[in-house]
């Protein structure tokens, strides 16, 4: 045997969930692996963000994932109503679980396990035409251990948010679906935590369907341990009506790169999407967005919000499609970056792709400092410096934050900002 | 109270103090004119402490101390309080919490208990009706969206709010209408007393109609040409400053 061959994705496969048909569509993903390997700094949309590291400091076999006895002391957020689904390492934990009855909801590994169709289930097939495909995406459904599994029947409405936390410090592919039917009602929280000391790969795909009318919040909050590699995949897709409301926060990992890729697909579905990075150290977050109107009167939203600190660097790219029939198309896009340090750089492109005239298009981009006329204003009303710099960055991030519809959510990530960059003290007093 | 010997400031390497000379008593109110550019507003920043002005010469006392040695929210907690000319908007930042830090921060700094939300909001309130500010501009972001009158209330508010012992109003009457003038005129003149020192800067004679200062300066070039009491604001209005300038190259 080469080493090539010990190298082999496809090797990993056997023992994983899924019945025939499952294990041939992760059989043809990992082929497509092989082929298309890890996105380079060719390719144009990792321009700016270097997989490479991934092998160079997880080893060739990167992708291969190992069981964590330990969860790791973590934290979550406490004062949350919420259905709650615990992962450790890419592992479904019943007994810190709580999931709602009366709907179609089950964790992916114990669906799979029951799963009858002998066609195998549509979330293992991959689609290499879709835009912002990369080899990652095989490498998840090859190697998915786990994740959420959920269907949401018409009409229902669940009366609390369902709380994911991904609690994990080793290499994890996990793989979640939600489907929404008609004027079903949701909000999901995707929560990546860890404390490892140690480096890993966390590879996420969560992919969502909207029906008719529906309405989907969806927070995704990353706050892996400063050591850990993200990399996370949404894909929305929309019909009439529907609408996509997404918080993604970015605190944490030493890589972190989102693609996300929404579908308006049928007359007025609308999708909001708002980003808050704080980085500092030697951070890299990238978040790839691509908004595809595909039909008349869609309305979409992007406000992205990067404090940067330190030697960190910030990677957004906001593509937004326009096809031929999407008239009355409504879209903005905003994205400010704050640096705080000299140190500290983004990347920053908006992309617009427009095929029809009767489209209403807005994008704006800013790259600053704190405001030197801003601080000697609050100077001049006695507040210290370091307090006018604190109250300065928070308000640089106050609309992101104001638009979190969930107190507990809100707070939690108010704290976690903040607290993480240097200088801010008295937060207390701050958030007021 | 406040002592201004030979100040020379340059802003860019450009000299544009060249030389004040000024003695302000607690109490007085004093108006500083001149024409556009003088260095009227240089003045000013220099005296509360903005970064980019260069003193050059001479020396800046308040109550005893240095306060060129002094970083702008020192010379804060020690009394002084600039209206600004033009004042920048803070989108996200509370004008109400901006003030309750500044006044707490003060408070701590002299060794007075800090104000609880409670009394905070009952002085806040009280003193926006000093100059018929609608309540609703408390809870709004500092100066966000603000009208130019609108914003110049907002810093007399402030003033009230903060009770300095030195005020600066840097044109605190431009862009006013006659009414508008006239709240803010009233909010000042009842905000003076023996231990409050003012300098009004101001481009028109208007404002001292309502104001009555003790002591008028003219400012031109970098330098205090003259000084009088309220009968020169009022031969500037009808000569101009032109005379003033003859007289002092004379
Ligand atoms: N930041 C600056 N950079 C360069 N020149 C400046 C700056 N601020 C003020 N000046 C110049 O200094 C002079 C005095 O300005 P200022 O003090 O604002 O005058 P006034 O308030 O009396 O109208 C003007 O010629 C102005 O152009
Ligand atoms: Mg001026």
């Amino acid at each position: 045997m080469s080493d090539v061959a010990l190298n082999d994705i496809r090797l990993d496969i056997a023992g994983l969930p899924g019945n025939a048909g499952v294990q041939a569509l992760r059989q043809q993903a990992a082929d497509v692996f092989a082929r298309t390997g890890l996105p380079g700094k060719r390719a144009e949309d990792w321009k700016y963000t270097d997989l490479s590291r991934l092998s160079a400091v997880l080893g060739e076999s990167w992708w291969v994932t190992a069981a964590q006895t330990e969860p790791a002391d973590v934290h979550v957020i406490d004062d949350l109503d919420a259905y709650r689904l615990v992962f450790v390492a890419g592992q479904f934990q019943a007994e810190q679980s709580n999931l709602p009855t009366g709907v179609q909801m089950l964790p992916l590994a114990d669906f799979l396990a029951n799963d009858t169709a002998e066609r195998g289930h549509c979330l293992f097939h991959v689609d290499e035409s879709a835009p912002l495909f990369n080899g990652l995406m095989a490498a998840n459904t090859a190697l998915a251990s786990d994740g959420l599994c959920a269907c949401i029947g018409d009409d229902v409405q669940l009366d609390k948010p369902l709380y994911i936390i991904h609690n994990g410090s080793s290499t994890a592919h996990v793989l979640n679906g939600l489907m929404l039917g008609r004027n079903a009602k949701v909000t999901l929280i995707e929560h990546f935590v860890g404390a490892g000391s140690d480096a890993a790969l966390s590879n996420i795909a969560t992919y969502l369907r909207l029906g008719e009318n529906a309405e989907l919040r969806h927070y995704r909050l990353q706050l892996e341990s400063d050591k850990q590699f993200h990399i996370g995949r949404v894909e929305v897709k929309q019909a009439r009506d529907s609408r996509y409301i997404l918080h993604a926060v970015e605190l944490g990992a030493q890589l972190s790169r989102a693609d996300i890729v929404v579908d308006l697909a049928e007359p007025g579905a609308s999708c909001a999407l708002h980003g808050l990075f704080v980085a500092s150290g030697r951070q890299h977050i990238d978040h790839h967005t691509r908004i595809d109107h595909n039909a008349p009167h869609c309305r979409s939203r992007e406000n992205y919000r990067t404090v940067l600190d330190g030697r960190s660097h910030a990677v957004f790219n906001g593509k937004i499609v326009v096809a031929e029939g999407a008239i009355k198309t409504d879209s903005a896009q905003s994205n400010g970056n704050l640096l705080l340090s000299k140190n500290a750089g983004v990347d920053t492109k908006p992309e617009l792709e427009i095929y029809n005239d009767d489209v209403k298009c807005a994008h704006g981009v800013t790259v600053g400092q704190l405001d030197e006329d801003q601080l000697f204003y609050l100077k001049s009303r006695g507040l210290s410096t370091e307090e006018a710099r604190q109250l300065l960055t928070f308000a640089f991030a106050d609309e992101i934050l104001t638009a979190m519809d969930i107190p507990a959510v809100r707070r939690f990530i108010e704290h976690k900002a903040f607290a993480k960059l240097p200088n801010m003290t008295d937060l207390e007093g701050l958030l007021g | 109270m406040l002592k201004i010997e030979n100040l020379h400031a340059s802003v860019a390497g450009k000299k544009i103090l060249k030389g004040i000379n000024l003695s302000i008593g607690a109490g007085e109110v004093h108006a500083i004119m001149g024409p556009n550019g003088s260095g009227k507003s240089t003045l000013s920043n220099v005296i509360a402490g903005r970064d980019g002005y260069e003193v050059t010469a001479g020396s800046v006392t308040y109550q005893g101390n240095d306060l060129l040695a002094m970083a702008p929210e020192e010379r804060a907690w020690a009394g002084v309080f600039l209206a600004f000319q033009y004042p920048v908007e803070i989108p996200g930042v509370n004008n109400t919490y901006m003030l309750k830090a500044g006044v707490n921060a003060k408070r701590k700094h002299q060794g007075e208990q800090e104000l609880d939300a409670i009394d905070f909001m009952q002085l806040v309130k009280e003193k926006a009706k000093l100059v018929e500010l609608d309540q609703s501009f408390l809870s709004r972001g500092v100066n966000e969206g603000f009208s130019g009158g609108e914003k110049k209330r907002n810093e007399i508010f402030q003033m009230a709010v903060l009770e300095p012992t030195l005020a600066l109003l840097d044109e605190t009457d431009s862009g006013l209408d006659i009414d508008a003038l006239r709240v803010v005129a009233h909010g000042v003149n009842a905000l003076r007393s023996p231990e409050r020192s003012i300098i009004m800067v101001t481009h028109y004679q208007r404002l001292l109609d309502y104001i009555e200062p003790d002591f008028v300066h003219v400012l031109v070039d970098g330098e205090i040409l003259k000084t009088g009491d309220k009968s020169l604001a009022l031969e500037l209005e009808s000569r101009g400053y032109d005379w003033v300038k003859a007289e002092a190259a004379a």
